[in-house]
């Protein structure tokens, strides 16, 4: 392997611009309040996540006519129905009956044109409509019109769905995307991929399970067996430093070394059987079809390092979209409070085609679950730590920029009066 | 093709892991081998090691989500492994480091087949899955 393959140069300080200073962000430490102080959280709920747009779901959740789900925003208080009607159409509402307000679906999701709410049976058809009251005379001047399910602004991006919780939003989903939904439009996604879903609570404020996808410079010492092999290289990027970094408005992305040269242990045997075929990325398949296309996107990988594992992409407020040579991933990172929080790992891979490709799936999905028990049982370290009081501050390096863009905007969001002094 | 034996002919050696090895879901899989002693999964994996060709050969004899009875438990044995080896190929010890096992995470959905699915218990669904259901 040369050293031209193998992104020459990652670990010569100065060969490569600072991403913190190309993005126009500050380099003093940065202050800690915003993972311990109740009253930037209670800003954080009403500020940042009513006002912000949410990830909900994919399409892929709604497969066919008259599809629906339930997603539970804790944060907002709200129980929100995302439904998709005949017409194709993708609408969430409140998911609270008008007439004395109980929730109106019970289960998760499914296929129904008409939900009715069990209280005093209520039924409303999946555009919100209220379509049926029992004993309708004995009501006063009901005019059902008026009745229908509380519709909530709903976008869809690449087949992401996102809901804002203002009454009317201050910001169009595509302003709130910016150039962020501009550079991502078009990234393919697999196909025919199953779903691997992965899920913690935890006592630590959300942002810090995000602050450990925001950067690979913890890969070394919290990872050493799980990923670091795979993300270092101890002789060409020992520390795991990000091979680019870049900022999109309120968003940003960052693209992770793979070490070209990984390959499982010689002692290693499970491995070797599990990875026989489709070998490459530590959590990746090869360079099939699918990854050539992927890296072909000029926003993926934008550096067009042979080197490159996975993009690390992070829609504000919670939400991350992963690319990598294995399939996407996706995070959740969805506050329960101040100091408790509701992570959902959600991993797309191609289905099982073989007992050999099955096994290597569950070394996939076993590896994720010790990674995951790693940066949970961490990030409830670090809660403790900060809860001290000990530390004003923390101090970010340059492979940080991420977790320093993202205190920034937070910063920006919570103190503003409109979305429109936040967006300046 | 049914049988009462436990594991397919010629596996007879693997029958003592039956009983705690062989899981439903991914999660289940998981948690047995975070709960087992060092000693219970290394002797696991040294006997399921080295079968486990043999047993990708006989399974692949039949579709990944119908099998005999007796091939599906081998099949299960099979997937335990993957879990096996990370304590004894990457951590040297039942759980990742400074780490305990904890009911607050979970694989809520593991892959197809004999991966587990999300029931209702949780109502933070994510991404569906049109063939397990
Ligand atoms: S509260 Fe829904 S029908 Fe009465
Ligand atoms: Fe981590």
């Amino acid at each position: 392997m040369n050293d031209m393959t193998i992104g020459a140069g990652i670990e010569e300080a100065g060969a490569k611009e600072s991403f913190t200073l190309a993005a126009g962000l500050s380099t003093e430490p940065v202050p800690v309040d915003s993972y311990i102080s109740p009253d930037f959280f209670e800003l954080e709920r009403k500020r940042v996540f009513g006002r912000a747009w949410l990830f909900v779901g994919r399409v892929d959740q709604l497969p066919e006519e008259n599809s629906y789900f339930v997603k539970e925003i804790d944060i907002c208080k709200a129980s929100v129905l995302v439904t998709r009607n005949e017409a194709g159409k993708v609408q969430a509402f409140h998911n609270v009956c008008s007439h004395r307000g109980n929730l109106v679906v019970n289960d998760d999701c499914g296929t129904k044109k008409r939900f009715r709410c069990e209280y005093h049976n209520w039924t409303y058809q999946n555009d919100g409509a209220l379509i049926g009251v029992p004993d309708q005379k004995n009501f006063f001047n009901l005019d059902k019109k008026k009745c229908g399910l509380t519709p909530i602004a709903t976008g869809v991006w690449e087949g992401w769905i996102f809901v804002n919780m203002q009454r009317e939003p201050e910001i169009s989903l595509e302003e709130f995307l910016g150039p962020y939904g501009k550079a991502y439009a078009g990234v393919p996604f697999g196909e025919d991929h199953e779903t691997l879903v992965i899920e913690a609570r935890f006592n630590a404020n959300w942002k810090l399970i995000m602050d450990a996808f925001a950067e690979s410079y913890h890969v070394p010492a919290i990872h050493p067996g799980t990923l670091a092999p795979g993300f270092a290289n101890p002789v060409h990027n020992k520390y795991a430093r990000p091979l680019s970094g870049n900022t999109f408005g309120l968003h940003a992305a960052w693209s992770a070394y793979g070490n070209p040269e990984y390959a499982p242990p010689p002692d290693s045997e499970v491995e070797r059987i599990a990875c026989k075929i489709d070998t490459g990325g530590l959590l990746g398949s090869d360079v099939n079809d699918e990854v050539l296309r992927l890296r072909a996107h000029p926003a993926i990988n934008p550096t067009k390092e042979s080197c490159w594992s996975a993009d690390v992409t992070s829609i504000f407020p919670n939400f991350n979209i992963d690319y990598s040579t294995g399939g996407y991933w996706t995070h959740e990172f969805w506050p329960l409070s101040r100091d408790a929080t509701h992570w959902i790992l959600t991993i797309r891979i191609p289905k099982a085609s073989s007992v050999r490709h099955r096994l290597q799936l569950e070394h996939y999905a076993a590896r994720w679950a010790e990674i995951v028990l790693e940066d949970v049982t961490n990030c409830e370290r670090i809660q403790k730590g900060l809860e001290s009081g000990a530390k004003d501050v923390m101090i970010l390096q340059d492979g940080e920029f991420m977790i320093r863009h993202m205190q920034e905007t937070l910063r920006k969001w919570v103190n503003a009066e409109t979305v429109a002094d936040a967006m300046k | 093709m049914t049988t009462n034996r436990l594991l397919p002919e010629g596996f007879e050696n693997l029958e003592p892991f039956v009983g705690y090895w062989v899981r439903d879901t991914n999660n289940e899989r998981w948690k047995q081998r975070s709960l087992a002693s060092m000693e219970d999964i290394r002797s696991f994996y040294d006997a399921m090691l080295a079968r486990a060709e043999d047993a990708i050969t006989h399974l692949d004899k039949f579709p990944l989500d119908q099998m005999p009875e007796d091939a599906e438990r081998l099949f299960k044995l099979l997937l335990a492994i993957a879990h096996a080896a990370m304590a004894v190929e990457i951590h040297g010890q039942p759980r990742a480091r400074n780490a305990k096992l904890r009911n607050d995470l979970n694989v809520t959905q593991g892959p197809w087949p004999f991966g587990g699915v999300r029931n209702g218990g949780d109502h933070q669904k994510t991404i569906g899955n049109k063939e397990v259901g």
